[in-house]
């Protein structure tokens, strides 16, 4: 189970969230943009350390003291690909795994590799230089990436923002399909409703100004909105 | 209107390189027939190997203590850079001679750490451990600096994304940072060089034995006049400028690869 309580203070706003998540299951983080959903992610992963509060993940204590990055259980994407640029597509892909010993050479690991670059359409740009392929390509690069070491957490930061409406179903669908099969736990932000409904159908967050406003199923969120700002984000066009 | 935007800069930076290379015309000046016969040619040709035996150990040394230290300042707190910047700077503000001086004084017979190294039996003043101790001193700030600009240059992102997948510290470092800088590091090394291997201020006082280049163009200014300088002088070039110019040539082709 995933136990987050923060407290992080920004310039223009003070970011407090609690929230507990059972193992294997998905959540949404929704608001507008600026509304502190990004800070709550890069906290729990460790991008930034909260002012106040504690993070844990089952029995393994992220925050306080802050656990090093490396050692953290967590696949963590971005609007940035963030892919290193003087390595191959593959050799970004392999990044987290190459020097895993116990991995490396491991069949099963390299089936899982082979899986995710079939998968996600990678077989062209396997030796291609991740400096010289297109945003979308990087973006799959960069889920398999992710992927490769089958984190038991994964923290999704508006990744598919920008991409096409094909890609980003396409992108989900494998998200979808290696959540249940690999019982990864989840978390998305978004500021699209309808991208986070299909990826996280069960529970939603909504923040406002650095605050949880409601938490409930898309349901009631439809149903009973608590803000204006809400009732506005869930409108449809 | 292609042709006639690029020609403006051109020209202005082809005046730029006639001016920077001007003094080399010295070279041509009428001083008479240089002079390279046995009595100048032997000990220049020592003095070359001197520079760039002992300046390459001292920038092994510099790349070797210098890299850790800068990267551990390009992740240090403002305030403690500050402080880091002032350390580094310190040598290389310092009048050369001045250098020397401090040097001697320090690493001296009579310096507190250079009296306990003599007792060790190693000496610090006309050796050549000394010639590498006054060019690691010289390179050093030079170096420093221009690779924590170098680390800088790397995004904290693709470091930390680096870490989230799983890779320690250490190797984080090795396989994104350092491959991430390479360029940076090229530059702060080839100053480095350039700086330690042309050093005639702080080395003349600390070891003129061994003679390193420089010095022993002051000797032959000094024993023969100009005839005797100006081969040593394009021996020098020949001999300081491969290293670092190879140094930018690789790194740039590694980052085009």
């Amino acid at each position: 189970m995933l136990k987050v309580k923060i407290i992080k203070k920004r310039r223009e706003m003070t970011v407090r969230v609690a929230l507990q998540l059972e193992a294997g299951s998905s959540l949404a983080l929704f608001g507008a943009s600026g509304t502190g959903k990004s800070t709550v992610l890069a906290c729990i992963a460790g991008i930034e350390d909260p002012d106040e509060g504690a993070v844990q993940w089952g029995g393994l204590q992220l925050f306080p003291p802050a656990l090093p990055l490396h050692r953290r259980p967590i696949g963590y994407l971005t609007q940035e690909p963030g892919l290193f640029p003087h390595l191959t597509v593959s050799e970004n892909i392999r990044f987290g795994v190459a020097g895993n010993h116990a991995a490396h050479g491991d069949d099963e690991q390299e089936r899982w590799l082979a899986t995710l670059r079939d998968r996600l359409q990678l077989v062209p740009l396997w030796h291609a230089p991740a400096a010289r392929i297109s945003g979308g390509q990087a973006r799959r690069v960069s889920l398999a990436r992710m992927m490769a070491r089958k984190p038991p957490l994964v923290l999704l930061d508006e990744p598919f923002a920008g991409l096409d409406r094909q890609l980003v179903r396409e992108l989900i669908d494998d998200l979808l399909l290696w959540q249940k099969s690999l019982g990864f736990t989840m978390i998305a932000v978004d500021h699209q409703a309808e991208v986070l409904q299909r990826l996280c159908p069960q529970e939603a967050m909504v923040l406002e100004a650095g605050e949880v406003v409601q938490h409930g199923s898309w349901d009631e969120l439809y149903r009973a909105p608590a803000t204006p700002l809400l009732r506005s984000l869930l409108a449809p066009l | 209107m292609t042709i006639s935007r690029r020609w403006l800069p051109r020209t202005v930076a082809g005046l730029f390189a006639l001016a920077l290379l001007y003094p080399f015309t010295g070279l041509l000046a009428r001083i008479g027939p240089w002079q390279w016969d046995e009595t100048v040619r032997r000990p220049a040709l020592s003095s070359v190997r001197v520079s760039v035996l002992l300046t390459g150990l001292a920038m092994a040394i510099i790349v070797l203590i210098g890299t850790p230290v800068a990267a551990y300042i390009a992740r240090s707190k403002p305030g403690e850079r500050l402080f880091w910047q002032a350390v580094l700077l310190l040598p290389i503000l310092l009048p050369p001679l001045a250098l020397g001086i401090l040097l001697t004084l320090a690493f001296g017979p009579h310096g507190t750490v250079g009296a306990s190294l003599e007792r060790l039996g190693i000496i610090l003043t006309n050796t050549p451990a000394a010639f590498v101790t006054t060019q690691v001193y010289v390179g050093m700030g030079y170096y420093v600096l221009g690779a924590v600009a170098a680390f800088d240059a790397v995004p904290t992102m693709l470091q930390k994304q680096a870490a989230l997948l799983g890779v320690p510290p250490w190797r984080v470092f090795l396989r994104v940072t350092l491959p991430l800088s390479r360029l940076g590091l090229a530059v702060a090394l080839s100053i480095a060089w350039v700086r330690a291997i042309g050093e005639f201020g702080a080395v003349v006082v600390t070891a003129y034995y061994p003679s390193g280049m420089p010095v022993q163009l002051w000797v032959n200014l000094e024993s023969f006049g100009l005839p005797a300088v100006m081969p040593l002088l394009v021996v020098f070039l020949a001999a300081s400028l491969p290293l670092p110019w190879l140094v930018h040539v690789l790194a740039q082709r590694r980052r085009h690869a």
